[in-house]
């Protein structure tokens, strides 16, 4: 039964690892805590975006299981620390024994499953914005007329916010808004000439024009702001067509906000990939300070050289020995009863 | 009659010196601190100096940032007298600095004081600066091609987007000034030029206000144009109207912020300050039980410190004694001087 990957440790060399052990931990712990407070602010940005996003959409799971994965490396982080610094003291060694074990299992198991599933989602996030931003934002422009149905009459206060606050117009550009009603009907004139010959010469009776809310109004442009008559040339006689259009923002909200948030989230991928690594780099010190320290049976100051392993025997052999264990306990009747015949029998030859 | 006397023993006094040094580190983080506000507000006050015409008063900002690199240097320097105070050795060399360096204490104490105050009372010359700087600004708003002015526009914008907020008192300071510039006007329209015309001094006033004050939780498409013409859109009344744009005037509403500023930041100043007074009454107790060691052999003898020897008017009765001696001293070693011996026994 030969040890997976022994490491022989006299005590120079396990002294220098506790202590790089315990810098590494409390790097762990930092960067397992700017993780969490990374994952935190995308949770927030995605809570206050909530209504341009579609609710089919489970771009939330990613933060959700980012910060779980962050408050167990940051958990590990501390134990590492706390038991690295404990390792160089005999006083202090005892207690850590019987419960370095177990933690180091629940690391491996919870820590690095929930790593594995945060990156994965990390990746995958990017389609599963797309869709839904694409989804959420249709519905909002749709919705913005309607600011007196209720769940519904936020819709235009929120979009002309995100418009104001994110330098954006409509979804892939001003020309969306032609597209759709955002005058409310309550606001249209029955009796004026123009807004019924609107009605009438649109298919489905919807008044459709060619300008845009005021959040799309761009105040860098050196005029006062065009709303209305947009693609009439000559509504603005004095507007000239070879200056760059700044009277309006030029960019669509969906792509601004799929920068913004694919931004985060690949910060927050990066920052899970240097955590994941770090916690791999502790947990292994950690289980060859762990089996090197039970060598010397627990005495922290013995010169005698021991031996850390990763594990006790090769795989094939663990799973024999669990399987040999897990039958003994299964079956403890007949195990008894063969000992009450031996006796009997080498009495027997004897006599 | 000693102020204020506390026994001191050889424990206490340790305690004391100890209690001192970690107090005198904790003031200087709070120096820190106060460092950091007073570069805060200064940044924030030159964020905005555009609408204050370029002339706010800095003098907040600046005193708070010397008040606090003047803490971090005098609170480590007490804090190495604290941790010098144990050992009679290194204490000796410190001694004849002590009583001098407590004055100066008080005095940076008087001081700090004075800027916490300020802090809260800046709030009347800034309200006159606001409404100076922004009826200025708001002058230029139509100067975008003017040299100098032609981030006015932009930067009023996004003040009245960023602070819900419209014109200096109300939106109609916009009726009263021309928003638009010559540039953009079709002087071919009759509407135009009956308008320049009807104005005395050639001015195109409108009754309209510029996309930056629209209020977007108004449940209907904002009104720009013609906003005292209820027949010009419908179902509009503008005396009712409430929620088409902001109501507030950006000389409130930036008066209002920088007041929330000033008024943390000078309660944090007279946190700091009542800490600053505790470490030299900390300090002056420290002395005096030091100076009261009757025997410098025996470290273990107890000792008296007390806050001022005699009682308040006995010692600004010595005060004034030893200033007017201060005054005849002079004045005897001028006749000294003249007459050779002058009767000194006096």
């Amino acid at each position: 039964m030969a040890p997976v990957l022994p490491l022989v440790l006299p005590l120079q060399p396990r002294i220098r690892l506790a202590q790089g052990l315990w810098l590494l931990s409390w790097l762990l712990a930092v960067v397992g805590g700017l993780t969490l407070l990374c994952s935190g602010h995308l949770l927030v940005q995605l809570w206050h975006l909530g209504t341009f996003l579609a609710p089919s959409c489970p771009v939330a799971a990613l933060p959700q299981v980012a910060l779980a994965a962050s408050a167990v490396a940051l958990g590990t982080g501390l134990v590492g620390s706390g038991a690295s610094r404990a390792s160089l003291d005999a006083a202090q060694y005892p207690p850590w024994r019987g419960v370095l074990g177990p933690l180091l299992v629940a690391g491996t198991a919870g820590g690095g499953g929930l790593l594995v599933l945060a990156l994965g989602l990390a990746l995958a996030l990017p389609g599963t914005l797309d869709t839904g931003l694409e989804e959420g934002l249709g519905t909002a422009l749709a919705n913005y007329k309607d600011t007196e149905v209720p769940g519904r009459c936020q819709a235009k206060r929120l979009l002309d916010e995100l418009q104001l606050r994110h330098h954006c117009c409509g979804r892939h550009g001003y020309k969306d808004w032609f597209g759709i009603q955002w005058v409310s009907n309550r606001y249209l004139d029955p009796n004026d000439q123009d807004v019924v010959d609107r009605i009438q010469s649109n298919v489905e009776g919807l008044y459709l024009i060619d300008g845009v809310p005021f959040s799309c109004c761009n105040p860098h442009s050196p005029r006062p702001c065009l709303q209305s008559q947009l693609s009439d040339p000559h509504a603005h006689p004095l507007f000239d067509p070879r200056q760059p259009n700044l009277n309006l923002w030029a960019q669509g909200c969906h792509e601004v906000l799929l920068g913004h948030l694919q931004g985060l989230a690949s910060t927050l991928g990066n920052m899970l990939a240097v955590t994941f690594l770090l916690q791999t780099l502790v947990l292994l010190g950690l289980r060859y300070l762990q089996t090197a320290l039970e060598g010397l049976g627990g005495v922290i100051d013995g010169e005698g050289e021991a031996q850390g392993y990763l594990f006790p025997a090769g795989l094939k052999d663990m799973l024999k020995t669990a399987w040999l264990q897990g039958g003994a306990a299964r079956r403890p009747a007949p195990e008894e009863a063969p000992p009450e015949e031996e006796p009997p029998k080498e009495g027997l030859p004897e006599a | 009659m000693a102020l204020l006397k506390v026994k001191f023993d050889q424990k206490k006094r340790v305690k004391l010196a100890q209690g001192l040094w970690l107090m005198n580190w904790l003031s200087v983080l709070a120096g820190i601190i106060i460092f950091g506000l007073g570069l805060f507000l200064k940044i924030e006050l030159r964020k905005r100096s555009d609408m204050m015409d370029n002339s706010e008063s800095h003098f907040v900002p600046n005193s708070l940032i010397g008040m606090g690199v003047l803490s971090c240097v005098f609170n480590s320097l007490a804090g190495k007298i604290c941790y010098d105070a144990l050992d009679p050795a290194k204490y000796a060399k410190w001694k004849p600095w002590l009583k001098p360096y407590l004055a100066v204490c008080v005095l940076f104490n008087t001081v700090l004081f004075l800027v916490a105050l300020c802090c809260f009372l800046l709030r009347g010359s800034l309200e006159s600066t606001l409404a100076h700087g922004l009826k200025n600004g708001m002058k230029f708003y139509r100067d975008t091609d003017t040299p100098g002015r032609c981030f006015m526009k932009k930067t009023i914008d996004t003040l009245q987007i960023e602070f819900k907020c419209c014109g200096n008192n109300g939106f109609r300071d916009w009726f009263e000034i021309q928003w638009i510039s010559n540039r953009y006007l079709d002087f071919s329209s009759k509407e135009v030029k009956d308008r320049i015309k009807s104005n005395v001094d050639g001015r195109y006033l409108v009754d309209g206000v510029p996309f930056s004050c629209c209020n977007p939780s108004s449940p209907r498409p904002c009104i720009q144009y013609q906003l005292t013409n209820n027949s010009a859109h419908y179902s509009y009344d503008h005396q009712t109207e409430e929620l088409n744009l902001w109501v507030r005037g950006c000389r409130a509403a930036l008066l209002s912020y920088y007041s929330n500023l000033m008024n943390s930041v000078g309660a944090v100043t007279l946190l700091v300050w009542l800490f600053e007074v505790t470490i030299t009454i900390g300090l002056r107790y420290l002395h005096t039980a030091l100076e009261g060691v009757a025997n410098p052999e025996d470290p273990e003898c107890e000792s008296e410190g007390w806050l001022l020897e005699k009682s308040i008017p006995e010692t600004w009765k010595a005060f004034l004694e030893s200033v007017k001696k201060l005054g005849k001293g002079n004045q005897v070693e001028a006749e000294g001087v003249d007459a050779g011996q002058a009767p000194e026994a006096g």
